[in-house]
């Protein structure tokens, strides 16, 4: 057989593009610390791997799950009993995968984790890339939607958390198969959409607004084909699946199905967090958030030409609808609010991304350290930057000089992406636009996670050969977890004494702050401390040593 | 039917926006008002500044005026002779 690699180039390239990303995410795996939420990950997938075995019968694996459950201890970890509502996608197949390969080291694991939550986020971007190469049949704006997608800065450095890009992750593949359903209109589908809309709501419990915008497709599509009978009947056949899915993959459900779901969605509002947070040099309470917030973050934390495609996107598409909706005839098929599947799939998007944009806006959604819970936003954001260069390239199209232009600009666009992404290197998740004043850009909220807590012990084992080093953390990070990362016997020499400033050599210090940092001085590092290091990346400040004096 | 579903889908939005727009967002500027004067770090800085103000008074000599003293004083033996007196 002949390869024919002219016609197959665009195939070879996203290979080679797909293998340069997975090299650069194996090679500089280890370049972050271990985040502050990995610990409790771990102990979750391990008590429901525990649970889940038990009531299997496997009763060896449930003696070494329960076991190494019960080894996690650490002063600052709530029990999992009490955060036990969690979503087990990820933290049960990993924990399962740790005792499998026989992983004993703690650091392997969690790089392991790392590691397969960026190969989970680069298949759905492959999804992503089959949605635009089905909606606008381009090689080139679909590779550079999928580039956006994978190396917007801030979702690029998440990717390896397998937090809140694991939920994008799965929402992408959720709108895939809905988008394929719709296409193909087979039970295969609307299965596998049943599927992902289940560990998507496993993974976020607001997207069980996902099961209400499909009825409302439908519903649009019956005035279109007036079979309603059909469509009620795959309504209910989708319903069917989702509550079967939900309560095979969620053991919380088990034990008492209707309860446990009703629950969930009770102690929301007790379960959600409620601190006080730094934003625009002033601490505010996450429940009170103001209406602008979302949008500040979005354009404050991505690149400026992706936001400024995007809100042209999203305005000219606004439009276009609006146009739409105002000439729906009751008796014309045509007049409708979408003609054909590509623009279909244009709805599909503005619906899913307006929704839940009303949905935080209305209900006050309590949210910290940025937009991070909104992280899947970026795949509605990537998909109308895209929509409107497909707009201008029509236009283009005929007139080479424009066009050439126009392909100048696309290389700037993503080049720029790969540019921030070295630059914050290991930092991509706290990416900010350079157009900022420093002083603005330390008035946000910035390492949360504490991945800064590996460098900064490295940093400190290079300056002080002591056994045994005291560290005090001005701030709400529990720099304690992220002694993880380190060899076993590199941990051994850190005493971390909280807030106990005078027991302390140095001071950890980063500007999250779960109190008013103005009015509380808890974290107030005392006179006697001088600074002597300061982590910086472009204008923000990561952390800050001080040393006693 | 087509129709009905399609206006009573946006006034429910437009509904949704005009709520939030006007009595949600007084609602939440109140409630974070409220947050920021009577949040536990306000209260404390408040007992703080009280303190300070009672050691300096402490401190100092002669804390009231010579005059504000003499009328204080009438006020205080004018309040206390209608109380002996109402015994």
């Amino acid at each position: 057989m002949k390869l024919n690699f002219n016609k197959q180039k665009n195939t070879y390239l996203l290979l080679f593009f797909y293998l340069l990303l997975l090299s650069f995410a194996f090679y500089s795996l280890q370049d972050a610390g271990i985040h502050i939420e990995e610990k409790f990950h771990r102990l979750n997938g391990l008590y429901w791997l525990s649970y889940v075995s038990e009531v299997l019968g496997f009763s060896n694996l449930h003696d070494i799950s329960s076991e190494k459950a019960s080894e996690i201890s650490d002063f600052s970890l709530s029990s999992v009993i009490l955060y036990n509502k969690y979503g087990i996608i990820f933290d049960l197949p990993t924990a399962f995968l740790e005792i499998f390969l026989g992983i004993n080291d703690i650091k392997s694991v969690y790089y392991l984790k790392h590691f397969l939550s960026f190969s989970i986020f680069l298949l759905s971007s492959f999804a992503f890339y089959k949605i635009l190469i089905k909606r606008y049949n381009n090689f080139l704006l679909s590779f550079v939607g999928t580039s956006l997608f994978i190396t917007t800065p801030r979702i690029f450095g998440d990717s390896f958390f397998y937090k809140d890009v694991l939920f994008l992750s799965f929402l992408t593949f959720t709108i895939y198969f809905l988008l394929k359903y719709l296409k193909k209109n087979s039970l295969k589908n609307l299965i596998l959409f049943s599927l992902f809309t289940a560990f998507s709501v496993n993974l976020r419990i607001f997207s069980i607004l996902i099961p209400f915008l499909f009825c409302f497709i439908i519903i649009i599509k019956s005035f279109q084909t007036n079979e309603y009978r059909e469509n009620i009947k795959k309504i209910l056949i989708y319903l069917i699946f989702f509550f079967v899915s939900i309560f095979i993959f969620w053991p919380y459900l088990w034990a008492s199905p209707i309860n446990n779901f009703i629950d969930l969605f009770l102690s929301l509002n007790k379960d959600l967090i409620d601190v006080k947070i730094l934003y625009n040099q002033n601490y505010i309470s996450n429940r009170t958030l103001p209406n602008g917030y979302l949008l500040n973050w979005l354009i404050i934390s991505s690149p400026i030409l992706q936001n400024l495609l995007f809100l042209m996107g999203y305005f000219f598409y606004s439009i276009r609808l609006l146009n739409r909706y105002f000439k729906i005839n009751e008796n014309s098929v045509y007049n409708d609010l979408w003609r054909g599947h590509r623009e279909e799939t244009d709805f599909i998007f503005f619906l899913f991304l307006s929704s839940f944009y009303l949905l935080f806006l209305v209900f006050n959604a309590p949210l910290y350290n940025g937009w991070r819970l909104v992280y899947f936003m970026n795949f509605f954001m990537i998909y109308f930057s895209i929509n409107i260069l497909n707009l201008i390239l029509i236009r283009f199209q005929k007139k080479s000089n424009l066009f050439t232009l126009l392909k100048i600009f696309l290389i700037i666009l993503v080049t720029y992406n790969y540019y921030a992404i070295i630059k914050y290197h290991p930092y991509q998740s706290l990416y900010f636009n350079n157009f900022l004043s420093e002083k603005k850009i330390n008035g946000f909220e910035g390492d949360y996670y504490g991945i800064s807590s590996k460098d900064f012990f490295e940093k400190i084992s290079k300056i002080d050969d002591d056994n045994e080093i005291k560290i005090a953390v001005a701030s709400h990070t529990p720099l304690y977890r992220g002694l993880e990362a380190l060899e076993l016997k590199e941990r051994s020499k850190f005493i971390i004494v909280g807030q106990e400033y005078e027991m302390a050599k140095y001071i950890y210090k980063n500007n999250i702050s779960e109190v008013d940092s103005i009015l509380n001085k808890k974290y107030e590092v005392p006179k006697n401390f001088s600074k002597i290091y300061e982590k910086k990346i472009g204008k923000l400040t990561i952390y800050e040593i001080f040393k006693k004096n | 039917m087509k129709l009905f579903f399609y206006k009573s889908i946006l006034i429910f939005c437009l509904f949704l926006l005009a709520f939030h727009f006007s009595f949600g967002y007084a609602s939440k500027k109140i409630s974070s008002l409220i947050n920021e004067k009577l949040s536990k770090d306000s209260i404390q800085i408040l007992k703080d500044k009280i303190k300070d103000e009672l050691k300096t008074a402490v401190e100092k000599e002669n804390y009231i005026k010579p005059d504000d003293a003499k009328l204080l004083n009438k006020f205080l033996n004018k309040i206390k002779s209608d109380l002996e007196k109402n015994k």
